[in-house]
């Protein structure tokens, strides 16, 4: 026997798997197949996430900017005519409840969430804007409490062309909201009763915050995002973008 | 083709059964087992399914196919690289002086004593003397030099030889030595 060249070495080799073919398991191609479906179906949700994050907080960033310029009218007026004429006091009285009413029926429906960008977003520059509620909430407490029942049913019509007011003076940066209004009149029902409770709760936390700017400017019942402050500390508990919607309610 | 391309489901598995046998061949070539020939092969389909669009019709669909699952075994190796095969580099064999006949021997017996192979020897030898890489590209691919490369060829092809002439001389007790 002759030592082999390694050209023919290889060459043995090379011609021995030129064509040489095994067969795969059977079940291969199956896992092959569950390994692209699946890729496919996580992609859209990724950009659905992504384009509803840049939309939610460009949102929130324009309404904290309306906020801020809406806020400061609103006290001047109800500070206003209370020297002046003690009747409209109370029927003021009866707006800042109704203002905190507003505020509560968020923390009522606040939960927990990681939506830091937007709350950052929201945090300084609404801050601002609480703290005048809760000036407005020291002076009128006690009447607010003995007139709290009443202004609740009698003042509901009054409710409805402030919370036009208010809209109208945000500019409703979308159509969906004035449409909802009807929708959240009837809501408003719903959460009169719960005024009295709500009101210990006052505003702890951030969630708190935007729920509240929220709550001003979206009136439909499934909010375009809040927070759930039940516990120490907020977390994101639905979102509604037109068709895109997530939500944590039932879990309540 | 064009169905895959279109990510149509079935044309896609009509390409998998056409060529899976033949690229399986590849890859045990490459890998240790069957079991690690077989998660190769399907992460290169997973890759010929994403990438199909970017093949342009120069050259065959099958060479284009082999070289995208040649490319995903080299990449798994590198992945997987352990310090494993600088211990075996050490390891001295002779060059057996002898001839043997190779008619004897098929295909499966070629694969056993290449899956045998240390993974860095059986890397370059499958590079070199099966896809003709040269020891340059080997050498850029596997981040070792062109001489290395070069060394690591001849190591191998030594280790063959021997192991070959093991099973021969087992199989048919005619090796004479």
């Amino acid at each position: 026997m002759q030592p082999i060249q390694d050209k023919d070495f290889d060459q043995l080799f090379k011609n021995a798997f030129e064509d040489a073919e095994i067969t795969p398991s059977r079940d291969l191609w199956s896992n092959i197949e569950s390994e692209i479906e699946p890729k496919k179906k996580r992609i859209l949700p990724i950009y659905w996430l992504s384009a509803a994050a840049v939309l939610l907080i460009a949102t929130i960033g324009f309404l904290v900017y309306q906020q801020q310029e809406v806020k400061p009218k609103q006290f001047a007026n109800n500070v206003e005519p209370k020297t002046i004429k003690p009747i409209i006091e109370t029927t003021q009285v009866g707006d800042s409840v109704k203002a905190l009413g507003v505020v509560i029926e968020k923390t009522e429906q606040v939960s927990p969430s990681n939506s830091k960008p937007a709350v950052a977003l929201a945090k300084s520059s609404v801050k601002e804007a609480v703290k005048s509620t809760q000036n407005q909430k020291a002076i009128t407490a006690p009447e607010m409490q003995k007139q709290e029942t009443i202004i609740a049913k009698v003042e509901e019509p009054k409710q409805e062309i402030i919370k036009r007011k208010i809209e109208e003076a945000i500019q409703q940066p979308k159509e969906e909201t004035v449409i909802a209004a009807n929708l959240g009149s009837v809501k408003a029902d719903d959460v009169s009763g719960d005024y009295g409770q709500s009101e210990n709760k006052g505003i702890r936390n951030v969630g708190d915050v935007v729920n509240l700017i929220v709550n001003k400017v979206d009136k439909r019942k499934d909010k375009f995002i809040q927070f759930r402050t039940d516990d120490d500390d907020s977390s994101l508990s639905s979102i509604n973008i037109g068709p895109f919607k997530i939500g944590k309610k039932n879990r309540k | 083709m064009e169905g895959c391309k279109a990510g149509d489901r079935k044309m896609q598995e009509l390409l998998y059964k056409q060529t899976a046998s033949k690229m399986l061949a590849v890859c045990m070539r490459y890998a240790k087992d069957r079991m690690e020939a077989e998660d190769v092969l399907q992460m290169g389909y997973i890759k010929i399914f994403q990438k199909i669009k970017e093949y342009r019709g120069d050259g065959s669909f099958e060479g284009w196919i082999r070289r995208v699952m040649v490319n995903t075994a080299i990449e798994s190796y590198r992945k997987n690289l352990r310090s494993l095969n600088v211990v075996e580099i050490d390891e001295a064999y002779e060059q057996p002086s002898t001839g043997f006949d190779f008619g004897t021997l098929g295909m499966q017996d070629l694969m056993k004593v290449i899956q045998k192979l240390a993974d860095g020897y059986r890397m370059v030898f499958n590079m070199y003397v099966i896809e003709g890489y040269s020891h340059k590209e080997i050498g850029e691919t596997l981040g070792i030099s062109e001489g290395a490369s070069k060394s690591q060829l001849s190591r191998a092809r030594a280790i063959l030889k021997e192991e070959i002439i093991k099973m021969e001389g087992f199989g048919y007790a005619t090796y004479t030595g």
